[in-house]
């Protein structure tokens, strides 16, 4: 079975390429355009990751966090943030979620193959 | 009045006491006689008024021992009554009231006398021992009717001579003696009329006079004098005329403090605080400060009362009249003012310096902003492009791409690389100078640290490496930062030499040495002497022409090595021959103290 990525970003451009890579390298992707819809997806289908984009608007990318941890029953479900935004690394260092990571845009492939595996593991 | 003492056996007696006693005794033994004699003859109006003669008198001279004349005389006028009035009743009765009156009359009167000779000698005691000179004087001709020692010695005048002479002569000046007869034709009483009289050598002697009526003729005037006073009112207008002469002209605020209170202000601080003289001398220093400094202030004026020297200026923000906020710098020194212990403190307005300071921060914070901004909005466009780049070249076959178009897509990718570097390092740039990192210290083997990043970068098979670092070699500083310092800087090693590349790492420090020295040696195009110190500069790529074609890929990297090894407490420095090769050596203190 391969794992359900769903990708919650604004931006089509990188909607389009992504839902190519990530086919391409093994996965199921899921494209959320708009960050409020997101939650209902989650709960109705919920993947195996999410990569999350921060600069999103209404409800930013860790406004959605706060709501989507707030639900038991997706608590331990893995979170990467995929964001162009700095400094991202001090925010996510104090948290201390070990269900969440971060990959800097842009990302190469070997890169996010490395991200997804390090929660995943292997695809088949 | 002078005394003879008269001896009778043991005892002395002072001849007017024995007058009087002699008096007394021949005054009652008459009255005594005449009484007993009036009796006789049935005179009786005569009999008991006469024995009051010698009672009153008694009492009067001898308050006390008078009560015995009184007590002879009741006896022997009841004696004599009984001998003649037996058996008549009433007379009887008659005669012994009589004697009692004597008595409580007697006891009376003493009391009196007794009351008004203590309030004498009180009276007498107090001028005479008083630590005022006391004049009593005519409002008339202004004759000095009494006066006491005080006063005689506060003018060098023997008492008995100032008797003589009236009072309008020993003021010092016509002036003076005008003043007076002035306030005197107005006042009946007052109180600290200032003036100056003459000693009888002719000096000054500044006094004090406060007077007050006792009579209609008579005025007692207390003298004070105030000489000590007014020399030092005279030796502060002295050292305030000083003060003002040295601290007129000065830019900076001078203050003279004392016990909190400023006791001189020169023009600037007038300025400074815009409050007008009147309303800064006298009062405390700490009324000027802005409330929210005042705690620290207090704690740093407590210090001077101490006499712990202040080493160090301190800021403070005042508030002046119009209510506007200035920040000034307080250096202190601990001064004598008036034979006091006071401080001096010099005030030195900075708040055109601060305001350019926050004006500064504000700007920097501004620009960094924008840098978070358009890192952001440069990076997101190039997900796409670093994506399908990866992709095409990831499964050229599959798209059916021919080679040498793989090939273009390649350097496009490097190019692309290459870009998201140059913005990544603008953001590490930003972030380290902003001052908001705090470097994340241990101390650690370097050798291993080297190795790697010697592996992780797979230098092995770009150039032939050199290494000489002993394996007991310890740093101390933030593993991580230094982990890409050494990175960027065998990076560039690479970027700028071709092959076959001779790439060194050596370690040195003398025994006593308080630095570690980590050098990074390449055999490479080399940098001209002139270009040592702009290759660390940010986007200094110098010389636009010739160099910027070598070293367009250097960025921001030298720039944010040097910001890491500056935040270490250490220095980074080059050397360098033009296609010879480059050396550069990171100097980093054994003991890192933080340099934010």
């Amino acid at each position: 079975m391969t794992h359900k990525i769903m990708l919650v970003e604004d931006d089509q451009p990188i909607l389009d390429m992504m839902d190519i890579l990530l086919r391409r390298i093994g996965y199921e992707p899921v494209l959320v355009p708009d960050v409020m819809d997101a939650l209902d997806r989650v709960r109705n289908d919920p993947p195996a990751l999410i990569l999350l984009d921060i600069m999103m608007t209404p409800m930013n990318g860790w406004e959605f966090l706060d709501k989507l941890r707030g639900e038991y029953h997706i608590r331990e479900l893995p979170v990467i943030l995929f964001t162009a935004s700095p400094s991202v690394e001090e925010r996510l260092a104090l948290m201390k979620d070990p269900y969440l990571g971060v990959l800097q845009k842009p990302v190469s492939i070997p890169e996010l193959k490395a991200g997804l595996e390090k929660f995943l593991g292997k695809p088949e | 009045m002078q005394e003879i003492d008269v001896r009778i056996g043991r005892y002395s007696v002072r001849k007017t006491d024995l007058i009087r006693l002699f008096s007394i005794l021949l005054l009652t033994t008459l009255c005594i006689v005449i009484s007993a004699f009036s009796f006789s003859r049935s005179v009786g109006f005569i009999s008991s008024q006469l024995l009051f003669i010698p009672i009153l008198y008694a009492a009067y001279v001898y308050p006390k021992r008078g009560l015995y004349i009184a007590a002879v005389c009741s006896i022997a006028f009841q004696t004599i009554g009984y001998l003649y009035s037996y058996p008549n009743a009433v007379a009887l009765l008659s005669v012994t009231a009589e004697a009692i009156l004597f008595i409580v009359i007697a006891a009376i009167i003493g009391y009196f006398i007794e009351q008004i000779r203590s309030g004498e000698v009180r009276y007498r005691t107090v001028f005479e021992n008083s630590q005022l000179g006391i004049i009593i004087f005519d409002t008339k001709d202004f004759s000095i009717r009494q006066t006491n020692e005080k006063f005689a010695a506060m003018l060098n005048y023997p008492a008995a001579e100032l008797l003589k002479k009236p009072l309008l002569e020993i003021f010092l000046t016509p002036r003076e003696k005008s003043r007076f007869l002035e306030r005197i034709g107005k006042e009946k009483t007052t109180s600290d009329f200032e003036t100056r009289f003459a000693a009888k050598d002719g000096s000054s002697c500044w006094v004090n006079l406060s007077w007050g009526q006792i009579s209609d003729d008579l005025v007692s005037c207390s003298v004070i004098n105030i000489n000590a006073r007014k020399l030092a009112e005279k030796l502060n207008n002295d050292n305030m005329m000083k003060y003002r002469q040295l601290t007129e002209g000065s830019p900076t605020s001078i203050l003279v403090v004392q016990n909190g209170y400023i006791r001189f202000a020169n023009p600037s601080f007038i300025t400074f605080v815009e409050y007008p003289p009147a309303e800064i001398t006298g009062k405390s220093l700490a009324s000027f400060i802005d409330k929210g400094d005042l705690d620290a202030f207090t704690e740093f004026a407590a210090k001077w009362v101490q006499k712990i020297p202040a080493k160090h200026s301190k800021e403070f923000r005042f508030l002046t009249k119009n209510g506007e906020i200035r920040i000034g710098a307080l250096f202190t020194n601990q001064v004598m003012h008036m034979g006091n212990p006071a401080t001096l403190v010099n005030i030195v307005d900075i708040s055109e310096k601060q305001r350019l300071e926050d004006q500064i921060h504000m700007d920097n914070e501004r620009r960094r902003g924008v840098i978070v901004t358009v890192a952001h909005e440069l990076r997101t466009p190039l997900q796409p492009i670093l994506g399908y780049l990866n992709l095409l070249i990831s499964d050229a076959e599959g798209f059916g791409i021919k080679d040498d178009t793989r090939k273009i897509l390649e350097r496009c990718l490097v190019s692309v690389d290459r870009e998201r570097q140059i913005i990544n390092q603008m953001l590490d740039l930003s972030v380290l100078e902003s001052g908001k990192i705090q470097l994340t210290c241990s101390t650690f083997a370097l050798a291993p640290l080297v190795k790697k990043v010697l592996d992780a970068g797979g230098y092995a098979t770009k150039a032939e490496l050199t290494v000489d670092i002993e394996d007991s070699v310890q740093v101390t500083g933030d593993m991580d930062r230094l982990y890409s310092v050494i990175d960027s800087l065998l990076s560039n090693a690479v970027n700028y030499s071709k092959p076959p590349r001779k790439i060194g790492i050596f370690y040195r420090s003398a025994i006593g040495d308080k630095q570690h020295h980590i050098a990074i040696r390449d055999n490479g195009i080399g940098i001209p002497q002139d270009q040592f110190t702009s290759i660390f500069e940010p986007f200094q790529l110098a010389d636009g022409t010739v160099l910027s074609r070598k070293y367009d890929r250097l960025g921001l990297s030298l720039s944010i090595v040097k910001k890491i090894v500056q935040m270490h407490g250490g220095t980074i420095t080059v050397e360098s021959v033009v296609n010879a090769g480059s050396t550069f050596t990171i100097h980093l203190p054994r003991e890192v103290h933080h340099d934010a």
